[in-house]
């Protein structure tokens, strides 16, 4: 442990916990190093990761904070590039370019955090523009002051189509928003009445976006100026005052904070009393989202094993951080949007107003399946090749069209997967540190994906894996239709082409027809070259494998 | 099925998973052991069908012969010529032909006024309840996961299948590794490309470790073990089924997909897929899928209609094709509550209580269950119910599963005359004569597999 706090969270005394962590010497390490930056950012590239260990973590938090100096500029010229997007897909690539690319991951990160939070989605809004428009506004106010934020995202134009807000009229009112308002947005659950909402409701009258221009516009005449009662309080309140009025509710602030603590910190349940604290400097600091963020991420708590893995990565957390990691250069992030999909997050398009379902709900069959093949993706640097050069450097013009065919899936063994395009081969950030044995090869890969060291038993399996070479040829017929069963002892054979076990005739015997297999032996290490194709083919692989240990969907 | 046996064989038994012991998902071994001892009358199928945004019951099944009825909807309400007749004062939603032919041939039950007390009327708070079948919401885990650990599941099968891509519905949660999901055809197929023996044992040795307690550790790793075996068993029963792709781009859940007939995005597509899988023999008990989009808080009339139409023909479609096996499956419809009785503004309504639930199924007791609430007595503008959905939910669990309903719901509820387990078998009407078409289903089913 990093710091030493006590073992039981309940037992963490709440004011020392969210006191700045000051390591000693080498305390912060690679672990802690790659701690934060999934947490603060989409994981980190090497020379960041290496610039951090020199840095600590005070000024590392610092730089974090503000992003790189040229950030205002990245972000005015993304800004520019973003509204000419007509299609989700494109809209989609920006936005994960915006977040590797735009010089300010934590203000991507915490955008995410919001668009989660204001769940709102191009299924039912069906303008990229008022997409657009919306995340723009979700960055502006990321890092900034809460009430402020839901103000504007009360009269934001994509959530008034959202939320139906044009159909909320005097004397007929519409209560979407009033609902979500308080029950999503600011309080939660349990912190108002059915009243409260229809009252609320009678303030929101009026709140409509021009159809004609997207944009906001208070219509007087159908808003109801009489006397409403909310949360006690009467007034002749409008939507401004409903704002306010959730932001002065006791619930706010720790309801804000919670959700914060789970996505920067642990989605473990905290006591009340550990969050206290911090609620108490979030409402009396007016809503500064950027000092509280602060605040969580130097804390002790975060630098402890409270919180070292103790999330589920969300699925762009996962992606992107796999890119991080394992990929030299900068991939075609066109090529994420389908994945991220699968995994369970298509950007612009969360499952309903209460945003994704988080912690282990993101886990399923299906989306550890994707998660696993995304980083097959990666490992083997298998993306797409347009006729068009990637842009190199720092340029913006850049939303890369996927123009591979899908892929069509393993068609058996084949002696080893092409090696990737250099830009895209893990083996280059592998050889690296020029490893001069399989051990260290083995070292360098648990490095770079895990922050620390493996377990040495996960280690010697990997180990014998590079050590043991493939088949030249095809374990299984290379007819995916063909006779025989699936090779016995296979675990989870999937070969599309695995034919069916065949009706009539007897389970396969280890001993039927295909000839008996022996399996493989482990070369001498002293007999492997560690730059040989063959070998760094067996290292791609590997690299894959360790992506499918179950510490790598923790974040 | 004489090949059972051997289906678990190389599914289960040529597994190396088999051989790791504590990290195998329990109901695994306990369900492969118990695999030939299965009781083919205990085989019955369940398919929940969420109608999500809350369905206008009071537009479902509508009290055409209620004054009242046509005075709180002046642009909404349906008259005698529209509803499909069900008596003098029920119809049914001009679009559901498929249900009408369902209710003609006794196979649908129709219960009215359902509902729970002091009702929700958030979508999630309220979905929670209806899924945790808990108005308190105390409890931890779905009910349908709760009745897992109570059900005989042959041919090692998965107990619960929710076919969607998105997170699992709460009613399924909790049954840790007892249900898995199904998004799509190919996305259930791990990639290795190269060679896949030697790293598909790699990853399979990095996966088994000590069970080492509830830590996310060992919860992700029991997920992983569970995908990797749940993999090879639908691939097998998907083998030789599906069609050809149409082709067609369409914007489904936040994406573009292509259509293909079973490409699990449509409704029909998913209860086409349903039909396949039980219909090739997986033991699967539970099948789950959704509908979205019944939030009509505005212009309600014509995305209704489709809703509804889409839910009756679809479900009346997988039924009609199930050949043999119909009489093993009853689906089930519901949704997080009703809407208000009086139309809003916006020529749509808002969120109210009390609606309606079906039941479709070979052994269903068709026929109408339970009086329409009253029009004239109303709670905050909404309909009383007077039935709870729990006893709706019990007498599924009891009749249908064989499932002692009071473990699962906490509490013994009186049980409604929903089954008529003798009752023959009726061939399910397949389209016909009716005020529209039934559009063309989504995929034929293939012949039942001959033993």
């Amino acid at each position: 442990m990093a710091d030493t706090l006590p073992g039981e969270l309940s037992k963490v005394d709440p004011e020392s916990a969210w006191r700045a962590w000051q390591p000693a010497a080498g305390a912060f390490n690679r672990k802690w190093a790659a701690h934060l930056f999934r947490r603060a950012a989409f994981g980190a590239s090497e020379p960041r990761l290496q610039q951090a260990l020199k840095d600590g973590p005070a000024k590392t938090i610092d730089a974090l904070m503000v992003g790189e100096p040229d950030a205002a500029d990245r972000l005015e010229l993304l800004t520019e590039t973003g509204r000419y997007y007509s299609d989700p897909a494109s809209l989609r690539t920006w936005w994960l370019y915006a977040m590797l690319e735009g010089g300010h991951p934590l203000r991507e990160k915490l955008a995410l955090f919001w668009h989660n939070h204001f769940a709102t989605s191009y299924a039912k809004v069906r303008s990229t523009k008022l997409m657009f428009e919306q995340n723009v506004t979700i960055r502006k106010h990321a890092l900034g002051t809460f009430p402020a934020f839901l103000l504007e995202m009360s009269k934001d134009p994509a959530m008034l189509v959202w939320l139906d807000s044009n159909r909320n009229v005097k004397g007929v009112p519409n209560e979407n928003f009033a609902r979500e308002v308080m029950e999503l947005f600011s309080l939660g659950v349990g912190n108002y009445t059915e009243k409260d909402i229809q009252e609320a409701a009678r303030a929101l009258t009026g709140w409509h976006h021009d159809v004609e221009v997207s944009a906001f516009e208070f219509n007087r005449e159908l808003h109801d100026d009489g006397t409403k009662t909310v949360f006690g309080k009467s007034g002749k309140f409008t939507g401004d005052d409903v704002v306010k009025l959730c932001c002065e509710h006791p619930a706010c602030a720790p309801f804000l904070v919670g959700k914060l603590y789970a996505f920067l910190v642990s989605e473990t349940p905290p006591p009340k009393a550990l969050l206290a604290p911090l609620a108490e400097q979030y409402r009396k600091s007016g809503y500064d989202t950027s000092a509280l963020v602060r605040t969580m991420l130097s804390s002790r708590l975060f630098f402890s094993e409270h919180a070292y893995r103790k999330r589920v990565k969300w699925p762009v957390e996962c992606a992107l951080g796999a890119i991080q990691t394992a990929s030299p250069d900068r991939v075609p992030l066109g090529d994420v949007v389908e994945p991220l999909s699968k995994m369970g997050q298509a950007l612009f398009a969360p499952p309903n107003v209460k945003g994704w379902r988080t912690g282990t709900d993101w886990l399923n069959s299906a989306t550890l399946l994707a998660r696993n093949n995304f980083t097959e993706k990666v490992a083997l640097g298998d993306w797409s090749r347009g006729p068009r050069a990637r842009p190199n450097g720092r340029t913006f013009a850049f939303v890369g069209d996927s123009i591979k065919p899908p892929s069509e899936g393993p068609k058996g063994d084949t002696p080893s997967a092409p090696p990737p395009d250099a830009k895209f081969d893990v083996c280059a950030l592998v050889y690296a540190t020029n490893p001069k044995t399989v051990g260290d090869v083995v070292k360098r890969m648990g490095e770079l994906l895990y922050g620390d060291a493996i377990p040495p038993a996960v280690a010697k399996k990997v180990e014998t894996f590079l050590l043991t070479p493939q088949p030249d040829g095809p374990r299984v017929p290379p007819n995916p239709k063909g006779p025989g069963g699936p090779p016995p002892g296979a675990g989870f054979d999937t070969a599309p082409g695995a034919p069916p076990p065949p009706k009539d005739a007897p389970p396969p015997k280890p001993k039927g027809p295909e000839p008996k297999r022996v399996p493989p032996k482990a070369l001498d290490p002293k007999d492997v070259k560690l730059d040989d194709a063959a070998f760094k083919a067996r290292v791609r692989e590997a690299v894959h494998a360790m992506m499918c240990l179950p510490e790598y969907q923790l974040g | 099925m004489a090949n059972r046996r051997d289906f678990l064989k190389t599914t289960l038994g040529a597994s190396s998973l088999m051989a790791v012991g504590g990290v195998v998902p329990e109901f695994l071994a306990n369900t492969a052991s118990a695999a030939d001892k299965a009781d083919k009358k205990k085989d019955t199928v369940l398919v929940v069908v969420e109608l999500t945004g809350g369905n206008d019951g009071l537009n479902t099944v509508a009290p055409y012969g209620d004054d009242l009825y046509q005075k709180a909807r002046p642009t909404l309400a349906f008259t005698k010529k529209e509803v499909l007749r069900l008596d003098d004062y029920h119809g049914l939603h001009p679009r559901m032909n498929g249900f009408k032919q369902l209710y003609e041939s006794k196979q649908l039950a129709v219960i009215q006024g359902v509902g729970y007390p002091n009702p929700d009327r958030s979508h999630f708070e309220s979905m929670d309840i209806w899924q945790l079948a808990d108005p308190k919401r105390a409890t931890t885990g779905g009910w349908l996961a709760r009745a897992i650990p109570g059900m005989t599941v042959r041919d090692a099968g998965v107990p619960g299948m929710y076919l969607g891509d998105e997170r699992l519905p709460v009613a399924m949660q909790g049954a840790d590794g007892g249900v898995i999901s199904l998004a799509d055809r190919a996305s259930f197929r791990l990639q290795l490309n190269g060679n896949q023996t030697g790293r598909k044992s790699l990853i399979e040795q990095l996966n088994t470790g000590k069970d080492d307690g509830a830590d996310l550790t060992a919860f992700v790793r029991k997920r992983q073990l569970q995908t990797y075996t749940s993999l090879q068993m639908i691939e097998e029963a998907l083998q030789g089924t599906g069609g050809n792709g149409g082709g067609r781009q369409e914007f489904v859940n936040g994406r573009f997909v292509t259509r293909d007939p079973d490409d699990l995005q449509s409704l029909g597509g998913k209860l086409n897929l349903i039909g396949r899988l039980i219909q090739k023999g997986l033991g699967t008990r539970l099948y789950y899928a959704q509908l979205g989009g019944f939030d009509t808080h505005s212009r309600q009339a014509d995305n209704h209609a489709d809703l509804l139409g889409n839910v009756s023909n679809s479900i009346q479609n997988m039924l009609s094709q199930l050949g043999e096996h119909a009489e093993r499956v009853c689906v089930m419809t519901y949704s997080e509550f009703g809407r208000r009785v009086r139309e809003n503004g916006s020529r749509g309504t808002d969120h109210g209580s009390g609606s309606c639930m079906f039941l479709a199924g070979a052994k269903v007791a068709g026929g109408l269950v339970g009086k329409h609430p009253s029009l004239s007595d109303l709670t905050d503008g909404d309909i009383k119910y007077h039935t709870d959905f729990r006893r709706v939910y019990a007498s599924v669990l009891d009749t249908w599963l064989g499932v002692d309903s009071k473990t699962v719901l906490g509490e013994a509820f009186e049980k409604l005359p929903l089954f008529d387990m003798k009752k023959k078998a009726e061939r399910v009407p397949q389209g016909g004569p009716g005020d529209g078409p039934i559009p063309v289903p989504d995929a034929p089913l293939p012949v039942p597999v001959k033993d």
